[in-house]
């Protein structure tokens, strides 16, 4: 169930800021385009939970990031006042669109664009990984594309807030928010087992899609959470698509690297996959 | 990381280390502070270190509550207590860990710091966080005196499935490690590991810890240290005791008083059998042929006739001696993907010889000639199976 706060309530809640329109609700959050001193922003009001003390770590150490492929988050707030709680965050507001509007079923993209677009974003992921920020969420629509093309992530931290045992909904309708770029541990795995390749597996989605044309497991014939883990945690079959063997060998290594089931195979860094796209992309 | 052989010190070794490094065998040396005190540990790195060499210092974490030996006389010792009372420590008290590692590593001139973890059943969740603090303890002495910090990764012989090594490897390299102090256990009633499929394991962990793009050194590497660089290694372990060929956590418990080998025979390493062989009474039974084929000579045993005594200290340093500069051409190899086919080779070359030995009925003591096979078909395995490994060491630049 989204998270759906009312415009107009929104505005009562936060008479300082100017709201545009409201942006797609997910369960952790209501999101709205804002303004404030002629600038735009990224209004979310958080939904109750129980994992505060993580969020506030969190999003003091996403605060203290500054890098042109992560979204910049400007204000966090949790307060309490007479019975009323606040609990909200604003982000710069990536004006432009999500990736998943430059990915087209069964169309893949070139190498000199999965490199100019994959590499910064690997950028963006070296940055997170050296502030021992998992983003946890990685996939389409929390890439936003600036009109220039550079790639921005964005909306991290509060995907944690899922609670994952009650990943009990089918996938048609979920709107719980979509596992299909989720990795193998965070299918079975407890929390110690998501770290930042957690995030260099849904890359690897990710670039499989782009170059590909379509998700390396999931599949419309998959209606339960337990057949996308199943094909998440223990098929290989994409290895298989023709489209994928088509690829230029070593875009398909890097694929499989990052799609690896162990963590411990996946690279040990988005900064490698950075530098292979790179060359490969003539940069 | 030194590429090559590095000196494993164990028991009464370190004057023989130093007289190797000295006639230029070897990078570098591992101090065994169960083996050495550290007012005495201080000295002889200080004498490696002239001679050019590095010096890394095992704190031996492995049985946490083993103190006896020398490992009393450092800093550290005020740490070794069970798993249980490690894994309460406080904050403070972690605090006070860094500075007792970071003492001990300082003093040494240690290169790096080699992170103290407990390795059997590394795969328990209570154990892999404790290896985590425990870690990020050695990381911050690492900081302090400005050298990186190795995680020690150990696959111990519960280790029997590849899931649970692939636990422990998703464990370890979650580890923010600048290189891996990497050993395997192995069933202790065998010199040499002979299961094909254990070998294998071992391998590919290795190679699984290289594709990081960290260095690895395989610790204790002993003979498969013939393998170790096709399986990513730069630096291998090597010392003149069998009970360094691998990981052994009897090292670490109490003894039971059973020892031996005071007068026996003395082994010579060959590198054509890849194995030991008891001179002269094994090497009198070859033909002129075999024994010119077999006994390829090191300065330690030159002028090595019938009827001359060898003392064994000589078959020691013969030995790292044989094992060390048979190993160093694959240590330069461009690529561990062909260290790893000259290791094929030459095992399937040693096999062939101990098979020619075998059919003049002859058989060679001490199970030397059972592992040569298994370790050649291990190597043949990964080079077929691990392909994703080799060829992404060689796309990120390693090893």
């Amino acid at each position: 169930m989204a998270f759906i706060i009312p415009i107009d309530s929104a505005r009562t809640q936060f008479p300082d800021y100017e709201f545009v329109a409201a942006l797609t609700p997910s369960a952790q959050k209501s999101a709205f385009h804002v303004r404030r001193d002629g600038k735009d922003f990224c209004l979310k009001i958080i939904a109750p939970n129980q994992a505060l003390d993580r969020v506030q770590r969190e999003v003091l150490a996403m605060q203290a990031l500054d890098h042109p492929n992560i979204v910049k988050v400007l204000e966090y707030e949790y307060s309490a006042k007479a019975g009323t709680a606040r609990h909200y965050m604003v982000e710069e507001f990536v004006a432009g669109d999500d990736l998943s509007a430059h990915m087209t079923p069964g169309q893949g993209w070139e190498i000199a664009k999965i490199a100019a677009v994959f590499a910064p974003l690997c950028d963006g992921l070296v940055a997170l990984e050296t502030n021992k920020i998992v983003h946890r969420d990685l996939k389409p629509s929390n890439v936003r594309m600036r009109p220039s093309g550079v790639p921005v992530i964005i909306d991290f931290g509060l995907a944690r807030l899922l609670d994952m045992a009650s990943l009990t909904a089918t996938i048609d309708g979920a709107t719980i928010g979509t596992p299909a770029y989720f990795s193998p541990e965070q299918f079975k795995g407890t929390k110690r087992d998501i770290d930042h390749r957690t995030d260099l597996y849904a890359l690897g989605v990710l670039i499989y899609q782009a170059a590909v044309g379509r998700h390396p497991s999931f599949q419309s014939a998959l209606k339960t959470m337990d057949e996308l883990s199943d094909a998440v945690c223990t098929s290989e079959s994409y290895v298989n698509d023709a489209a994928f063997k088509a690829l230029d060998p070593k875009l398909q290594l890097i694929v499989r690297r990052l799609l690896e089931k162990e963590r411990a195979k996946r690279p040990a860094s988005a900064a490698i996959v950075a530098k292979v796209l790179r060359e490969m992309g003539g940069a | 990381m030194r590429r090559g052989a590095w000196h494993q010190c164990g028991h009464n070794s370190q004057k023989l280390v130093g007289e190797l490094m000295q006639a230029g065998l070897g990078v570098g040396a591992i101090i065994s502070p169960k083996d050495l005190a550290l007012e005495n540990a201080k000295e002889y790195s200080t004498e490696y270190r002239a001679l050019g060499k590095g010096v890394l210092f095992d704190p031996q974490f492995y049985e946490p509550e083993f103190l006896a030996g020398k490992l009393g006389t450092y800093p550290t010792s005020a740490f070794r207590q069970s798993i249980g009372a490690l894994g309460a420590l406080q904050p403070s008290a972690i605090s006070a860990l860094t500075k007792a590692l970071e003492t001990e590593n300082r003093e040494l001139g240690c290169e790096a710091v080699i992170a103290p973890a407990i390795t059997y059943e590394a795969a328990r969740p209570d154990i892999v966080a404790l290896n985590a603090r425990l870690f990020d303890a050695a990381k911050a002495a690492g900081d302090a005196i400005g050298v990186p910090t190795y995680a020690t990764v150990v696959l111990g012989n519960s280790t029997t499935t590849s899931d649970v090594a692939h636990s422990i490897l998703s464990n370890a390299t979650a580890l923010n490690a600048d290189g891996w102090y990497y050993a395997c256990e192995f069933d202790a009633q065998e010199r040499l590991p002979t299961d094909v499929e254990a070998v294998y394991r071992y391998g590919s962990a290795g190679l699984t810890l290289a594709c990081t793009g960290k260095p690895v050194l395989h610790a204790c590497a002993g003979p498969l240290a013939n393998i170790s660089y096709g399986a990513g290694a730069r630096g291998v372990g090597l010392g003149i005791w069998q009970n360094l060929w691998g990981f052994n956590r009897a090292r670490f418990q109490p003894a039971t008083g059973q020892g031996g080998g005071g007068d026996a025979p003395p082994r010579y390493f060959s590198v054509p059998l890849w194995g030991t062989i008891v001179h002269p009474d094994e090497t009198l039974q070859l033909s002129a042929a075999q024994q010119a084929q077999v006994m390829q000579h090191s300065p330690y045993s030159q002028g090595l006739g019938i009827g001359v005594s060898w003392p064994t200290w000589e078959s020691r340093k013969h030995q790292v001696h044989m094992i060390a500069t048979a190993t160093e051409p694959l240590a330069q190899m461009v690529n561990a993907r062909q260290a790893m086919t000259a290791a094929v080779a030459a095992l399937r070359s040693a096999n062939a010889l101990h098979t020619a030995i075998r059919n003049t009925g002859i058989q060679l003591r001490d199970n030397t000639d059972t592992y040569q096979s298994p370790w050649a078909a291990a190597g043949t395995r990964m080079l077929a199976q691990n392909t994703d490994d080799y060829a992404w060491l060689e796309l990120s630049g390693g090893p």
